[in-house]
């Protein structure tokens, strides 16, 4: 009896991480079929048109600064030049304990003036705003540490424009990536309030004088896992969910917020450390509940590219927090998990959300005790338990594949070397790393003592990528 | 008898440097091209040009920037910046910061020979 | 089949998919290398022929007829193309048409499929500017494909066209907001010869209950092209407009486009009923830059509406003597006013120079009471 039991559960694990997989697969093909309409538009449609298109609206870029002395110069002047006709950029000190501000006074030749500053969100006190005398449209908050989100809804406060490009400050900007992100705004300007973009990571890649020279992947193999994972997210999985309409996730690196969406549901929520997710599955609930028409799309040709992790110390920090902010927000959006009345966001892409990205851990580690205990009591048979372990390590090598197709299709960004340790990592990825990311994430779920998120890879807004298996 | 004057061309737009390399070679001028606004800045320190056709918007250092690093680093080289990006703004700032003469993209091929022939002659 | 035996040979078609994919991925990797190489080389070997006929028209490569059907080829005279301005563009002209170049790229424009290949063509033709290509152009303003359309619209902005204005404009209001901003670009592009065209566009249309969308971007699009001209026909339209978002439209188009007639009917709409109205009012005032509007701007400093004064202070930092009637409002009885007053100030940079100069004791009265006014560190809510 025990021992059905136990077969039963044991094969149930697997299955469930092949179901996992095929889900991903789906995914993928779906994007394959969202991106090729896009991928001739970018490439014909001459999307560089509307660089010098009086018609294009305005854009606040929002950055969120802590203690960024080192580059905050040599970043907010990379962002300067992104191609766009009319934009001004937001920069938020959050209480920097270093020389940020000063920086930022003298590199930009700032003056304070008397702005009425209105605190449409709330957020911690604003003591002062500066604004720039030289060539640069930037406006400087001063306000007092209140954490990535808080500097981030100070920043809003204060900007000008309908729409908010909110991103971080080591963040490099492809130099088309606001007209290809701003192209899906204008589409559909009444509905369109929330535009995902495109995050690759820099690791590794040669950058020069702060521009981007050539990407390369890393190859250190912590950074060059995330390169994997971020492909499959972004590549894969993010197009099919834009194109269901139903995108859980606008990632804090690189997302265009309608500004008066954004405050219309109070914000980002200071102290959540999946902020980004939060506030997209807030913008979904507050307009299905109101019956208010919109729409949340992803663009994959709005690049752009930030540092990840490059030690698994790092990395682990950042994974917890993901998973907590994970648990944060399937706790706070229960109510919409399988719940017809929130469409495709409900029924599939959240309820796969709590389902694979925050299940999966507990299951997979759960199998990692079952499993050999059922195969030691003789409950699963050899033959079968190596025949489904095969099959879900193939078809796990299956959306891998399909996603770094879906990358050379549509991307163009690496060499033949590139791509072939990709496809190595895509193999022994399964030989520990991957294992240890689900660690790390049990680790999340039993709690203890949650690390600051203001530190200094912490501080990332790329919240949970979404199902990486 | 004279040396042939050196140009640096600098445009990460092939069209542009083709044409540029084609007329200014068959006037006689010694020609050497960078695809980016990095490459330019190396090249101007060490090429002794006597004259420079830099574009804006290129990857990496815009044109402003190179004329500014080669400021700071004490280079003199003449430039004629080359540019379709047109706001008033940009050709302030580059010619403030140095540059000798300011032509806009899509530019008239004989007109643009003409300034270039001018600045070597001096 | 048991049960292991399925399992196995399900795990035989998983890895035999994975290998497909595999080599499908390697494959596609040197495909895409080897084409775009070669691709590269010969656009460079193509540019390098063109720069050199167009140099020196005398010279005499030889180009093959056959190379229309390469796509380097054409990349390289688009390419080209955008570079000159020109009488070096009469070579350029004379190779599109001695090779038939917008017969063939007419030819794939009207195949059925694929969508790639026809999206193409239009864009190819958009570029090479060619004037024989206007005919195909303005047909094609009807392709079911709203890209192809732009890219039509586009390519007859680029070579100014004038004939086509008419006809972009008769689309403009059946087309989705994508595609009528795009349409837009074209018609800012066309400049002063687009303004009538659309007036009358507007004239015709503006009385519609509903969907005054396609109207107001019209509207907008005049205040972009600024044709002092059209002033007046717009002031007459203004006053019957029926729909307030149109009124305002017009308000803040006027503001760029200008002139002295202009000026006396803004001021008239500072009284308006609706905010908004007047708050465009003053914010064109200011755009306008008339110190006609002084004293009406200064009575709007004491308006009920937060945004209206907030318009008129700034309106008014703008404008000569407009400084001095701010200094005088921080005297003002009326605290709304004080208020408007000094933000204007600290806004348009005085409050920074009054503060240098107190900082070099060259401070005025004027300065002093400014900075008397204003809290450090306080912030309006």
């Amino acid at each position: 009896m025990i021992l059905d039991v136990l077969r039963w559960v044991g094969y149930g694990i697997i299955t469930y991480f092949i179901l996992m997989q095929l889900y991903l697969i789906f995914l993928g093909l779906m994007s394959a079929v969202a991106m090729r309409r896009t991928h001739h538009l970018n490439r014909f449609g001459r999307v560089g048109d509307m660089l010098s298109s009086q018609t294009s609206p305005p854009v606040s870029i929002v950055i969120p600064a802590y203690n960024e002395a080192m580059g905050i110069i040599e970043s907010v002047r990379s962002m300067s030049i992104v191609g766009y006709p009319r934009f001004e950029i937001v920069v938020t000190n959050d209480g920097s304990t270093d020389e940020t501000l000063q920086r930022l006074i003298d590199g930009f030749k700032l003056e304070r003036v008397r702005i009425p500053y209105r605190p449409d969100i709330p957020t911690a006190p604003v003591r002062a705003i500066y604004r720039g005398r030289g060539s640069v449209d930037i406006t400087v908050i001063d306000k007092e540490n209140g954490g990535r989100a808080d500097a981030l809804n100070a920043g809003i406060n204060a900007a000008r424009y309908p729409y908010a490009l909110c991103t971080d400050a080591d963040v490099i900007l492809d130099a088309k990536c606001l007209v290809s992100a701003m192209r899906r705004v204008v589409e559909d300007r009444q509905r369109t309030i929330a535009v995902g973009g495109n995050i690759r990571p820099l690791n590794g890649s040669k950058v020069e004088l702060g521009h981007l020279i050539r990407s390369e992947v890393p190859k250190r193999l912590v950074p060059r896992m995330q390169v994997l994972e971020y492909v499959r997210t972004f590549l894969a999985s993010r197009p099919a969910w834009s194109r269901m309409d139903a995108l859980p996730l606008v990632s804090g690196a690189f997302g265009i917020w309608k500004r008066s969406a954004v405050i219309a549901v109070g914000g980002f929520t200071t102290g959540h450390m999946g902020e980004d997710m939060d506030l997209t599955m807030r913008l979904h609930r507050y307009h299905i509940d109101n019956k208010i028409p919109y729409r949340i799309v992803y663009e994959p040709s709005a690049v752009i590219w930030t540092e990840v992790p490059d030690t698994l110390r790092v990395l682990k920090r950042q994974r917890i927090r993901w998973h907590r902010g994970l648990m944060t927000a399937v706790r706070d959006f229960l109510p919409m998990t399988f719940n017809p009345k929130y469409g495709k966001v409900g029924m599939v892409t959240w309820a796969a959300m709590f389902l694979f990205e925050f299940l999966a851990p507990i299951i997979e580690f759960t199998g990692w005790f079952l499993i050999p205990l059922a195969f030691l009591l003789g409950a699963l048979n050899v033959a079968n338990l190596v025949a489904m372990l095969g099959l879900a390590l193939g078809v796990g090598l299956m959306s891998s594949l399909l996603a770094l197709l879906l990358d050379e299709s549509f991307g163009y960004f690496n060499g033949p070397a590139d791509t072939a340790r990709l496809v190595v990592m895509a193999f022994i990825e399964n030989l520990g790393l991957r294992q240890l990311t689900v660690a790390w994430r049990i680790r999340a779920i039993i709690g203890g003592k949650s690390t600051r998120t203001w530190g200094n890879m912490e501080r990332k807004g790329v919240a949970n990528l979404g199902l990486e298996g | 008898m004279s040396e042939a004057k050196k140009v640096l061309v600098a445009d990460d737009s092939e069209a542009v440097t083709t044409l540029l390399v084609t007329a200014l070679e068959m006037a006689g001028y010694e020609v050497t091209i960078a695809k980016n606004g990095n490459d330019a800045y190396e090249m101007g320190k060490t090429g002794s040009f006597d004259l420079a056709l830099l574009d804006h918007l290129m990857p990496g250092l815009l044109g402003i920037e190179v004329i500014a690093r080669w400021q700071a680093d004490g280079y003199e080289i003449p430039v004629i910046m080359l540019s379709g990006v047109d706001d008033e703004r940009t050709i302030v700032d580059s010619l403030d910061l140095g540059a000798v003469d300011f032509v806009r993209k899509p530019f008239r091929l004989p007109e643009l020979m003409a300034r270039i022939r001018q600045r070597l002659r001096d | 089949m048991n049960g292991t035996q399925i399992a196995l040979l399900a795990v035989g078609i998983v890895f035999t998919v994975d290998a497909v994919l595999l080599l499908g991925l390697i494959t596609l990797k040197a495909v895409h290398r080897q084409r775009m190489e070669s691709h590269d080389q010969r656009r460079s070997a193509f540019l390098g022929v063109l720069s050199r006929r167009v140099s020196f028209p005398l010279h005499t490569d030889y180009i093959d007829p056959k190379v229309v059907n390469d796509g380097a080829f054409l990349d390289a005279v688009i390419d080209l193309r955008n570079t000159m301005a020109g009488p070096e563009i009469e070579t350029l002209a004379g190779i599109i048409d001695r090779y038939g170049l917008v017969k063939q790229q007419a030819a794939r424009l009207r195949s059925r499929f694929p969508l790639g290949r026809r999206l193409r063509a239009a864009v190819v033709l958009a570029e090479m500017g060619d004037e024989s290509s206007a005919p195909v152009l303005i047909e094609f303003l009807d392709d079911r494909e709203p890209e192809v359309r732009i890219q039509c619209a586009r390519g007859l902005g680029r070579m100014h066209h004038t004939p086509a204005i008419d006809a972009i404009i008769e689309r403009f209001g059946q087309e989705s907001p994508w595609v009528r901003s795009r349409f837009a670009d074209t018609l800012v592009g066309f400049g002063a010869g687009a303004v009538w065209s659309l007036l009358a566009y507007v004239r015709v249309n503006h009385d519609h209950d509903e969907g005054n969308e396609a109207v107001i971007e019209a509207i907008r699009i005049l205040g972009i092209i600024g044709e002092r001209d059209v002033g007046p026909a717009l002031i007459d339209l203004l006053h019957r407009f029926r729909d307030p978002e149109l009124k305002i439209a017009a308000i803040d188009a006027l503001g760029y486009i200008g002139g002295p007639m202009a000026v006396t009917p803004l001021i008239g709409f500072l009284d308006a009923d609706d905010w908004r109205i007047r708050n465009k009012a003053a914010h064109s005032l200011g755009e306008i830059g008339d110190p006609l509007a002084n004293d009406a701007l200064r009575r709007g400093l004491e308006d009920a509406n937060w945004w209206v004064r907030r318009s008129s202070a700034a309106a008014l930092a703008g404008l000569s003597e407009g400084l001095e009637v701010l200094h005088q409002a921080l005297h003002s009885g009326d605290l709304f006013a004080r208020d408007a007053a000094a933000e204007a100030l600290a806004d348009c940079g005085e409050l920074g120079r009054a503060r240098e100069r107190e900082e070099q004791g060259q401070a005025t009265d004027a300065d002093r009471q400014l900075l008397g006014f204003m809290t450090e560190g306080a912030l309006v809510p």
